[in-house]
């Protein structure tokens, strides 16, 4: 290689003992904007708004935590080089996952405010009739006790990669690279399953008469694709912060760049395959959910939405040159970020029944926000305890090396 | 320079096929490396000292030799990115063009012209182009296929798939000098260096493959012989069947075979009963037959109503069916009787509809003749379908009937204006 300088990854500053007290300060936020969203709801009378609005940011967070679970199996299964570096990072994101079961609680608690199959009063009679079908699976002591097991699915895998990986940078075993790959084969399976089932628990059963299978691909593609966004700007903000300056390259950049852009185009490809059987087969059943965010407001929010998720960052992200000038990238990492945001809004938010009353609105409300900040405060913050416990790069990783010469050519 | 590029005469390059003398001259020097290191190393001198028409050769790709030897970013991405939109394009307006304006077809209840239906093709054509472009373009911007290379002669070359490491430096870079090139070379760490010498004039190919190449131009022309033969000769013989489909299925249509799957065996069913042929449902005979009982109508069916539309339906079907030989007019002067009578075919005149007889017809009576035919006229009750359409037929021809007898005071008076003034 014409590298003459090889990159010692001891002389690396890469511990960022600063994280913990960002995360407290970030959890103090949450808390305080979290408790202010429950005080509006309760003053308002409008619970059920407030959880949808809870549900919104839920889902977004967790599908963020997700997109790093599957990166990180997905990084062992192909038994990849280049992102050794930036692995631990995503190790790091995956700390969420248990805190997100916990926060499932008030979901699981009140969940009949807002998931209509649990009360026959909220559908239509007709609805009520297919509802009722499904009731089999559609009931609420299955729902919860699949809920808690997706969970305990993602938060055993990510603890499972995650300690494996710290416990390689203390005896630098090869062995555990080999177990690694072999558990992420069989944990990519466990993983596909159980987040296609949740997306079809937690955001689709809002609409227990709609039918679409592709539903599940649907949630994983945004999830990955914000996840990028997440990975760009946590690697960036270790590298702002002084660690990692030489680990991590703009060749890091370039390839984190490539995934997001790779996931721009398959969110759009599942998107628009979604879409277009209900539309050409025209049943009254599965074009009833695009009936919904077809009226009135909600119509501007899906064209925004088929622009801001993916025709801008396509045109925005196809060139190389975007993907390897940092700041560039971070924008369009945050904006990848933000749609993901609506796209959750857009997924959970319009009314199930598009001839009720004040169906064609967007329910914006201050609930959305404090919501936001809330959950994300609570995730910045499990995110960084784990950044700051432990080295921010696996540094006895067999295929390091190959990460540290990675180029793209 | 032409001291540089001097001309040799070696006797043979290829002892065994030319007997004559041919003519050399230096194509360049060629730069042995033991290693991609040194390869890469070696580069950055040939680069720094300003050489733009050289070129490094590995059995294996090597990061960062791009670099190493100054090559700019390829363009190729930008080639394949316009490519990729003109796909995009290709498919918009094809799909467009095919079936929102030439050819019409309605799939599904959809729009002629909606985008849903046609973004597979159109995401197909995009990536299809931009594949095709990235391979084809690659070619192109290598220079490629190209056969021959005057480095080809030199023996040690031969491990440049293989093991070994060279720069070659050819004499056209305005920078060359036989000497100084050599020791630069040298100097970067050269295990050995050699001059290239090439023929100075393109050598005819063997014959052995001018041979091949005709032969193999004739073999090709036999399919298209084949084929023009198949199009211009009668043959007796049923044509080659290679995909089947569904053409040769068993079946019992037209066969009085029995079928064990009824309960009566036999394979011809009738039809169930109460079933209603097409164009047979004759629940208003004042509408469908023209008839009540044996009465012909005298006026029309209450459900059909004469107003302009139903005219000009009604002009529009018998320009189409009956002017060819009724006329335009209705006096009995179509093209085809012309044709008939130039050519006395014996052919027994089509009725002039102005005649006595036809005016005093009841509209009933015509539409019978229009959908079953009278004496030698044929019925064109399949051709003019529907009940709506022949009834505006008669009376558009009660219409032609009325313009060729009316008095003044029929003329409306803005038309009587015109009339007036054009005469």
């Amino acid at each position: 290689m014409h590298h003459a300088e090889t990159i010692d990854i001891m002389q690396e500053p890469r511990h960022l003992e600063r994280a913990r007290t960002v995360g407290h300060q970030a959890l103090f936020v949450g808390v305080a904007a979290l408790g202010a969203g429950v005080a509006v709801a309760l003053f308002g009378g409008k619970l059920d708004g407030f959880l949808k609005s809870y549900l919104v940011s839920y889902t977004y967070f967790l599908s963020l935590a997700l997109g790093a679970l599957f990166f990180v199996m997905i990084q062992h299964v192909t038994r990849a080089g280049w992102s050794v570096t930036v692995r631990r990072i995503a190790e790091c994101i995956t700390a969420a996952l248990p805190i997100w079961l916990l926060l499932a609680i008030p979901l699981i608690a009140m969940a009949a405010k807002i998931y209509p199959w649990m009360t026959q009063t909220l559908l239509s009679p007709d609805m009520a009739a297919l509802v009722e079908k499904k009731r089999q699976y559609l009931n609420f002591g299955f729902w919860a006790g699949r809920i808690v097991l997706y969970f305990l699915i993602w938060s055993w895998l990510a603890h499972f990669f995650y300690r494996k990986s710290i416990e390689q940078d203390s005896t630098g075993d090869p062995k555990l690279s080999h177990w690694m790959h072999q558990r992420a084969a069989i944990g990519l399976v466990l993983f596909a399953f159980s987040l296609a089932f949740a997306a079809y628990d937690l955001i689709k059963s809002l609409n227990p008469g709609w039918f679409s299978t592709m539903f599940g691909v649907y949630y994983f593609a945004g999830s990955v694709q914000g996840f990028f966004g997440l990975l760009i700007i946590v690697v960036a903000w270790v590298q702002s912060s002084g660690r990692l300056p030489r680990a991590i390259t703009t060749e890091h950049y370039h390839d984190m760049g490539k995934f997001m852009f790779a996931f721009t185009v398959f969110w759009a490809y599942i998107a628009f395959s979604q879409y277009m059987l209900i539309w050409y087969a025209n049943i009254p059943e599965e074009t009833r959910w695009y009936l919904s965010r077809q009226t009135g407001a909600w119509a501007w929010f899906s064209v925004f939405l088929l622009f801001g998720k993916f025709i801008l960052p396509f045109l925005f992200l196809i060139s190389r040159w975007p993907k390897r000038m940092r700041e560039l990238l971070i924008v369009g990492a945050l904006w990848i970020l933000l749609m993901q945001w609506c796209d959750q809004y857009y997924l959970i938010m319009p009314a199930e029944n598009p001839e009720s009353a004040g169906a064609g609105q967007l329910p914006l409300h201050l609930n959305d926000l404090l919501c936001f900040i809330g959950l994300g405060g609570i995730f910045i913050w499990a995110v960084t305890q784990r950044m700051a416990s432990c080295s921010l790069v696996p540094e006895r990783d067999p295929r390091l090396h190959e990460a540290l010469a990675f180029e793209n050519y | 320079m032409s001291s540089t590029t001097g001309t040799m005469t070696a006797t043979s390059a290829h002892p065994k096929t030319h007997a004559k003398p041919v003519s050399m001259v230096l194509h360049g020097l060629l730069a042995e490396f033991d290693d991609d290191h040194k390869l890469v190393a070696a580069c950055k001198k040939v680069r720094d000292a300003g050489y733009t028409d050289w070129d490094a050769h590995s059995p294996f790709p090597v990061h960062g030799i791009d670099r190493a030897m100054g090559i700019s970013m390829t363009k190729l991405p930008i080639f394949i990115f316009f490519c990729g939109a003109l796909g995009t394009a290709t498919g918009v307006i094809m799909q467009w063009w095919m079936n929102a304006v030439d050819y019409p077809f309605l799939i599904s209840g959809k729009p002629f012209w909606s985008l849903p239906a046609n973004i597979p093709v159109i995401f197909e054509l995009t990536i299809l182009f931009s594949a095709l472009s990235a391979v084809i373009g690659m070619f192109a911007f290598n220079g490629l296929p190209r056969h021959y290379n005057p480095l080809f002669r030199s023996e040690r070359f031969k491990r440049a798939t293989d093991d070994r490491f060279f720069i070659s430096v050819l004499a056209s870079d305005p920078r060359f000098n036989l000497n100084s090139t050599r020791s630069l070379l040298e100097s970067a760490g050269a295990a050995a260096v050699e001059r290239v010498d090439d023929t100075s004039e393109s050598e005819a190919p063997p014959r052995l493959f001018i041979w091949a190449h005709a032969i193999l131009l004739c073999l090709a022309l036999i399919p298209i012989a084949m084929i023009y033969r198949a199009r211009n000769a009668p043959i007796d013989y049923p044509r080659l069947h290679v995909i089947f489909d569904m053409d040769n299925q068993e079946k019992y249509a037209g066969k009085q075979a029995a079928n064990p799957a009824f309960v009566d065996g036999r394979a011809m069913r009738l039809p169930v009963a109460g079933t209603v042929a097409r164009g047979m449902l004759r629940q208003d005979p004042a509408l469908t037959d023209g008839r009540v009982g044996d009465r012909w109508l005298t006026v029309f069916p209450a459900n059909v109503t004469i107003d302009d539309a139903l005219l000009k339906r009604g002009q529009n079907r018998y320009e189409i069916f009956c002017a060819p030989c009724h006329g335009f007019d209705g006096s009995g002067n179509g093209r085809v009787t012309d044709v008939a009578r130039e050519r006395g075919l014996g052919w027994v005149e089509p009725k002039n509809l102005h005649d006595e007889d036809v005016r005093l017809r009841p509209v009933g009576h015509l539409y019978n003749t229009v959908k079953n035919g009278i004496r030698t006229m044929p019925p064109y009750g399949d051709q003019i379908s529907g009940e709506s359409d022949r009834w505006a037929v008669v009376a558009y021809i009660k219409a032609l009937q009325r313009s060729q007898r009316a008095a003044p005071g029929d003329v409306p008076t803005e038309k009587k204006d015109e009339l007036n003034n054009r005469k």
